[in-house]
């Protein structure tokens, strides 16, 4: 299942790729010439991409944390009187 | 999960961090987004066009004119030996506007004390980075300074 | 950071007991299939997305004629960060109508759609139906060459329906052809009209998959499925797709900004090899099958006739599906679900490269 989603995905990428060219010779400028913002531009998306991989890294974590938690015997549904009770005090 | 000596569980490390990332992704994505919704001030232009070309290329060696660049500072500066160049009179550090001094033919920002040479490189004090040079061309008796890298394209009037 | 006050506060006034429970509830069963279960929040998510930049573009887009093509040339090249979120809005809509479809077919070949959950379906249909709406509208707002040639063609095929054909197409146009009328139709469609019936169906959508629970495929309803709590870890686990989408459409965006072609001019021909987007391209393909008279009758026509019919009895599909409405497996109903599939692809990618 995983790979026909990778598939798909990759197909639609390809869609993508043709445009690149036709996109050269247009006069309008859809992207700064500057090199000098051009180089903000590229900088700017790396430290994107390590800002999310890095919340991914903590959400993984975070659930491994979760899922830990609730092997040790807290996933049996929740009792009536424990209501009050907010999520993050209820450790052992 | 509270280990004996230590001050937090490893929950609320984790909430913090993640709290704390998030917040800070957060902040940068409505910064971008900021950026745009709001009008578009004070952006430099790409090219400006001088008209009094004569002003400007018979200047003496040695000495500077200014010119404006936008809302900044601009100077056309012909070198001892005779070379004219454009650039921007605004220091790369803290954005002061910069001087010339004709007796050590450098340019010197008096914010911080920042130096730059002829050429606009920073030679001396905090300035991170060189003086930003413009390139200027000469068409039917206008003068246009445009940024490197910029496609001139006159406005039809 | 516990605010017990607050929430004191919010306590004494409203009772949100049972929602916390039905948070605390709810469970998502886990098993081979439940990829698919994303692909709804991954469109909620890019829905989201395409309202906030779509938000900020009418702070500069200018619905006229004369200066829609130009105020959106400013906003590429003179705006701080324009060029960009123009490209995020438009490659988010491309990913948002490819990630509704690919939801449509998954829910449609793992007959989610089945007794009880009709009302899903019909909801997400219309959903898809206003999404392509959307794209088409928006497509116009360009005002360019390609935009209002593919405008001319898709509302010039709704006037082919028989009876309220031209009635349709005038609507559509605002006059008898595309002109600057259409163009501040097709804005109030994309700025006004849509985005509420989008709001309003969404809302329903997600209010009844919250009264269904996910659905489990007919393959696996008596397998002991383990379940997990929705909240906190399929939360979680919704966030981190959405992140890695984020980033995916960001990184199409900036590096793929789409073009701007020429100002639309309603007297030049058309461009060479025009295409509608790729999400038309299965109704365009299948239009051109058909010859332009069969029998005596208008060819296009028919054609329009035919492919409403189809749709048509995609969208009643639970009703017709009375197999697996009773909870039986109705393997004609997957045979006509790939059908459905390999059509819609087969054609696309016809479309494409033809």
């Amino acid at each position: 299942m995983k790979r026909a989603a990778f598939l798909t995905l990759l197909i639609f990428f390809f869609n993508t790729v043709s445009l690149w060219g036709a996109e050269a010779k247009k006069a309008i400028e859809v992207f700064p010439s500057t090199p000098f913002y051009q180089y903000i531009i590229y900088e700017t998306l790396a430290i994107f991409w390590i800002a999310i991989i890095g919340l991914i890294v903590i959400i993984r974590m975070k659930l491994r944390e979760i899922e830990r938690v609730q092997k040790l015997g807290l996933d049996a549904p929740v009792k009536e009187n424990n209501e009050k009770q907010t999520g993050g005090d209820n450790a052992p | 999960m509270k280990i004996n000596y230590s001050l937090i569980t490893r929950r609320t490390f984790l909430n913090t961090l993640l709290g704390g990332w998030l917040l800070a992704f957060l902040s940068g994505s409505f910064l971008a987004l900021f950026k745009f919704a709001f009008p578009t001030l004070g952006k430099e232009p790409d090219f400006v066009i001088l008209k009094n070309v004569d002003d400007y290329m018979n200047i003496p060696p040695n000495s500077i004119k200014p010119f404006a660049w936008g809302g900044k500072l601009g100077i056309f500066f012909k070198r001892a030996d005779g070379a004219l160049v454009a650039l921007k009179g605004v220091c790369s550090h803290m954005e002061c506007n910069i001087a010339y001094k004709p007796e050590e033919r450098k340019f010197y920002c008096p914010c911080h004390k920042g130096w730059f040479d002829e050429t606009g490189k920073n030679i001396k004090g905090p300035p991170p980075k060189p003086l930003e040079i413009f390139e200027y061309t000469l068409e039917e008796g206008k003068l246009i300074v445009a940024r490197k890298g910029v496609k001139v394209e006159l406005p039809k009037a | 950071m516990n605010c017990q006050r607050l929430k004191d506060w919010f306590d004494e006034r409203y009772d949100i007991a049972p929602l916390r429970k039905f948070a605390r509830k709810k469970l998502v069963p886990s098993h081979r299939y439940d990829l698919w279960y994303y692909t709804g929040g991954i469109v909620l998510f890019l829905f989201v997305l395409q309202f906030i930049t779509g938000m900020l573009l009418s702070f500069y887009y200018v619905p006229h004629a004369e200066h829609a093509h130009k105020s959106i040339i400013e906003i590429v090249t003179k705006l701080n960060m324009g060029w960009f979120f123009r490209s995020l809005h438009h490659w988010g809509a491309q990913l948002a109508i490819f990630t509704l479809f690919v939801h449509l077919f998954a829910v449609l070949l793992l007959k989610a759609y089945r007794k009880p959950r009709e009302l899903l379906w019909f909801s997400g249909f219309i959903l898809l139906g206003v999404s392509l709406f959307f794209g088409l509208s928006g497509y116009l707002l360009l005002w360019d060459e390609r935009a209002f040639a593919a405008v001319k063609v898709a509302t010039g095929g709704a006037g082919a329906f028989p009876l309220a054909g031209n009635f349709i197409k005038a609507f559509l146009r605002g006059g008898i052809d595309v002109t600057g009328e259409t163009l501040t139709r097709f804005y109030a469609f994309h700025v006004a009209i849509l985005p509420l019936a989008t709001v309003f169906l969404m809302a329903l959508h997600v209010f009844l998959v919250q009264i269904h629970g996910m659905s489990v495929p007919l393959s696996l309803k008596d397998a002991a499925l383990p379940q997990e709590p929705f909240f906190p870890n399929t939360v979680y686990k919704d966030f981190t797709v959405w992140l890695v989408i984020l980033g995916i459409v960001v990184t199409i965006a900036v590096l793929f900004p789409p073009e701007i072609g020429l100002k639309a001019d309603p007297l030049a021909a058309p461009p060479e090899d025009i295409k509608p987007e790729w999400y038309f391209l299965f109704l365009f393909q299948t239009l051109k099958l058909f010859p332009g008279d069969i029998l005596g009758l208008n060819g296009e026509t028919i054609a329009v006739v035919l492919v409403a019919a189809g749709i048509f009895i995609l969208f009643i599909l639970p009703l017709l599906d009375k197999k697996s409405s009773r909870e039986e497996k109705s393997p004609l109903f997957n045979l006509i679900g790939i059908v459905y599939l390999v059509y819609f692809l087969v054609m696309t990618i016809v479309g494409y490269f033809s």
